[in-house]
């Protein structure tokens, strides 16, 4: 049930961007990354989902509940991603965004049970039909972690997601990302650039 | 400072003036005639003559039938075309290719490409050479219609190989504001397939940047009259030429006609205009529920590969064309079945140029004095608009360029041939201010849409800096931000500058046939059969706007030889 990294090395070119990386996160747990800017980690996270740029060159091998992942398909890692803006689609209202993570399977009301029982979970009783605008910083952020674990990924990535937060917003939403990922039990990876952020879990510098 | 406000105030209204009301009376005048009244012909009884003569002449279900082929056909296939293109090849590196070769694509005027792509596809053309006589077998030309056939295809592909490019433009200027890489990373860690990211999530939100300069390309493609000229069926031919040849009839009777004639077109164009908006609200209500389905992968999704072929089709026909006009107009001879001309000469330019002076200053000339005009307007309305502080918005309101692109939503012989009537009246047609003036008409909303982003993204801290160092504001504005602005300024006056060059009706009916620009004798020569003679007052069309291009770039590039910072 653990994601597994094995001496992961990403170079640009010739320059090797930290030490070669290995990490055990075990369910329901976050290891935190910690690095200062430009030090490579927000492309160690997009090598472990998939998106890696190809101006990059990648070696080690990332597994996840005992799937390789290498060489997978980005749509196919079943990894979520949490960034620090919410990128919540303008178009669509509450019940959208978070539907749209939702499988095929599922009819109409069932996807709508889901979403309101996920949103009321949240303290976000009858957003559903909200226009994603009128939401405020951290609603926003709650909606786009739930969309996130709607979509019951096998483990979920964090790119420095409470950096663009208002100071007095930091704590409470901390508090609800790291319950939610005990909750679903799945393992988690944060990378960071704030020595508060991290969790209770691993915490790791990268060289 | 109120002093400076008070003055800056008359740009927008100016600007509105200047740009609306030739439109608004050019369709008085025009619509006058459908229902009877022209003093010039004696008559001023109402009258729904002309409408019975327009509806029951054997011409009308043919031109409606191409311009309907041609209008819509070129529009949607121009959009689904650069949808594609976009969708399958974000990211890629033939994407940035497109990016960069957009400018030049664009540089080339319409009725040079026409003429160009009319020596591709002809039946002596050079497709058919480089399959003759092997392994086609053709040794003389064959016996096939293919510029001018009477289903207007050649007019529609023309019309598809150049509007594509614009709406791409568009489509990179929409895409800018969006956050399209995170939102494909959001779309496939959430399991979607490309297709589908750009369908429901990218598109819905691109979309609405796109629709006036769909709708403008729309209008255009439907009224179109110097490419229909070149290209376009002739028996019978669009709706807006056959107006044309009833407006210019010696028989001045056919005047009634051809005013109701241009109050249809306008009718059809408002129609078709009216559906697009229908149209995309019945979609984006289908959509909405389809969205959320959850099915990730597209059963088109096999197709995403073919984005390159279409990408590489359009960039190579334009590239053929643009060689076919340069080697007709350094050829000597170059008979069928040669893929090359036999012997090369400059006679064709030499012979030409003494012809060529005239209309090319003409064309210069207008151009020059209708962009000046236009960046004066637009920058004072820039200006006024910081004044009031209104340049919070960082995008023009939907009202605003709704107004800005009303020149581009009517068309053009709808309200042209109304302001040749009004300035006979006043003895005033034929006159280099009313040139200007309908040239600006048109320049105006490129320059104004051009511009816009840049200009409004300018830091005003850069002029509270200058003002606090003593320099009156107006000195700080001269000084400071009309000189770092300098770049995106000739940029948007060398688009204004492309935009008068290529026009075409304006000239002639605000001109009363009194002014030759290289457009006008370009379109004119299309009905002759001299290759060369063609091909070098084409090529004349596109150096003239590329003149523009080039000062854009090139000036800059003087100026602050010296300045890393401002080279970007």
């Amino acid at each position: 049930m653990s994601l597994v990294l094995d001496s992961i090395k990403i170079n640009l070119g010739t320059v090797q961007l930290f030490k070669p990386l290995s990490l055990t996160a075990p369910p329901g747990s976050i290891v935190t990354i910690m690095g200062p800017s430009g030090c490579g980690k927000s492309t160690l996270l997009a090598s472990i989902c998939g998106m890696l740029d190809p101006g990059f060159s990648f070696s080690g091998a990332i597994t996840l509940n005992g799937r390789p992942l290498n060489g997978v398909e980005m749509e196919h890692r079943k990894v979520g991603i949490l960034f620090q803006d919410d990128l919540l689609f303008p178009h669509l209202d509450v019940f959208g965004n978070m539907a749209f993570g939702l499988p095929a399977r599922m009819s109409r009301r069932q996807k709508r049970e889901r979403v309101n029982n996920s949103l009321a979970a949240a303290g976000l009783e009858g957003f559903g039909p909200r226009d994603i605008a009128t939401l405020s910083g951290g609603q926003k952020a709650r909606v786009s972690l739930l969309r996130a674990l709607l979509a019951e990924p096998e483990a979920i990535l964090l790119d420095e997601p409470f950096s663009k937060l208002d100071e007095n917003l930091r704590g409470s939403i901390k508090q609800f990302v790291f319950d939610q990922i005990g909750f679903m039990n799945i393992p988690a990876l944060m990378v960071t650039h704030e020595r508060s952020d991290s969790a209770d879990g691993t915490y790791i510098e990268l060289k | 400072m109120s002093g400076r406000r008070n003055r800056l105030k008359i740009f927008p209204a100016l600007t509105l003036a200047v740009f609306l009301l030739p439109i608004l009376v050019g369709l008085l005048f025009t619509w006058a005639p459908a229902f009877g009244y022209l003093s010039a012909a004696g008559s001023n009884r109402f009258s729904l003559e002309p409408f019975a003569t327009l509806l029951h002449h054997p011409s009308l279900p043919g031109a409606l039938r191409s311009t309907f082929i041609s209008g819509i056909g070129a529009s949607l296939m121009s959009l689904g075309l650069a949808l594609w293109i976009a969708t399958t090849l974000y990211g890629s590196r033939l994407w940035s290719t497109i990016e960069l070769s957009l400018a030049p694509l664009l540089s080339l005027p319409h009725a040079a490409f026409a003429i160009g792509f009319s020596f591709l596809i002809a039946p002596s053309g050079w497709l058919i050479r480089s399959v003759s006589p092997f392994p086609s077998g053709f040794t003389y030309p064959p016996d096939w219609t293919t510029n001018g056939d009477p289903w207007a295809i050649s007019l529609t592909l023309t019309m598809l190989f150049k509007e594509t490019p614009f709406l791409l433009l568009m489509i990179f200027s929409g895409l800018s504001r969006l956050d399209v890489r995170r939102t494909i990373w959001v779309g496939r860690s959430l399991g979607y397939h490309r297709l589908r990211i750009w369908t429901r999530l990218i598109i819905p939100q691109l979309y609405p940047m796109l629709r006036l300069p769909l709708l403008a390309v729309l209008a255009y493609s439907l009224s179109v009259v110097d490419l229909a000229y070149i290209i376009g069926p002739s028996l019978p031919p669009t709706l807006a030429v056959l107006i044309d040849r009833w407006f210019h009839d010696p028989d001045i009777s056919s005047r009634f006609v051809g005013a109701a004639g241009a109050l249809l077109l306008l009718l059809v164009t408002l129609a078709c205009i009216g559906s697009a908006l229908v149209l995309e609200y019945l979609i984006s209500k289908i959509a909405s529920r389809k969205i959320l389905d959850g099915r990730r992968k597209s059963p088109f999704e096999l197709l995403v590969g073919s984005g390159s072929f279409y990408a590489l089709i359009l960039l190579g026909v334009n590239v053929l064309s643009l060689t076919a006009l340069m080697l007709w107009s350094v050829a000597h001879s170059w008979r069928f079945p040669h893929f090359l001309p036999a012997r090369f000469s400059f006679s064709n330019w030499s012979a030409a140029l003494s012809h060529l002076l005239e209309p090319v200053s003409v064309s210069a000339l207008a151009a020059f004095l209708s962009c000046l005009l236009a960046i004066i307007l637009v920058v004072g309305c820039f200006e006024n608009e910081q004044n009031l502080a209104r340049s919070r918005i960082d995008s023009i309101s939907q009202r605003s360029l709704w107004i800005i692109y009303l020149p581009l939503l009517i068309p053009q012989i709808s309200f042209l041939f109304g302001i040749q009537v009004l300035l006979i009246i006043f003895n005033l047609e034929g006159s280099w201010g009313t040139l200007i003036w309908i040239h600006l008409v048109f320049v105006l909303p490129y320059v104004f849409l051009t511009l816009a982003n840049t200009y409004r993204s300018y830091d005003q801290r850069y002029s509270y800096v200058g003002t606090s160092l003593g320099a009156r504001p107006v000195r700080s504005f001269f000084r400071v931000k009309l000189i770092m602005l300098t770049k995106p300024i000739l940029f948007s006056m060398a688009v204004g500058f492309g935009v008068s060059i290529a026009q075409y009706l304006p000239t002639l009916y605000v001109g009363a046939g009194r002014f030759a620009t290289i457009t006008t004798e370009t379109v004119s020569l299309a009905s002759g059969s001299d290759r060369r003679v063609m091909a070098v007052y084409a090529l004349s069309q596109f150096l003239l706007a590329l003149t523009g291009f080039l000062t854009a770039i090139v000036l800059p590039a003087i100026m602050f030889r010296n300045r890393r910072a401002m080279q970007n």
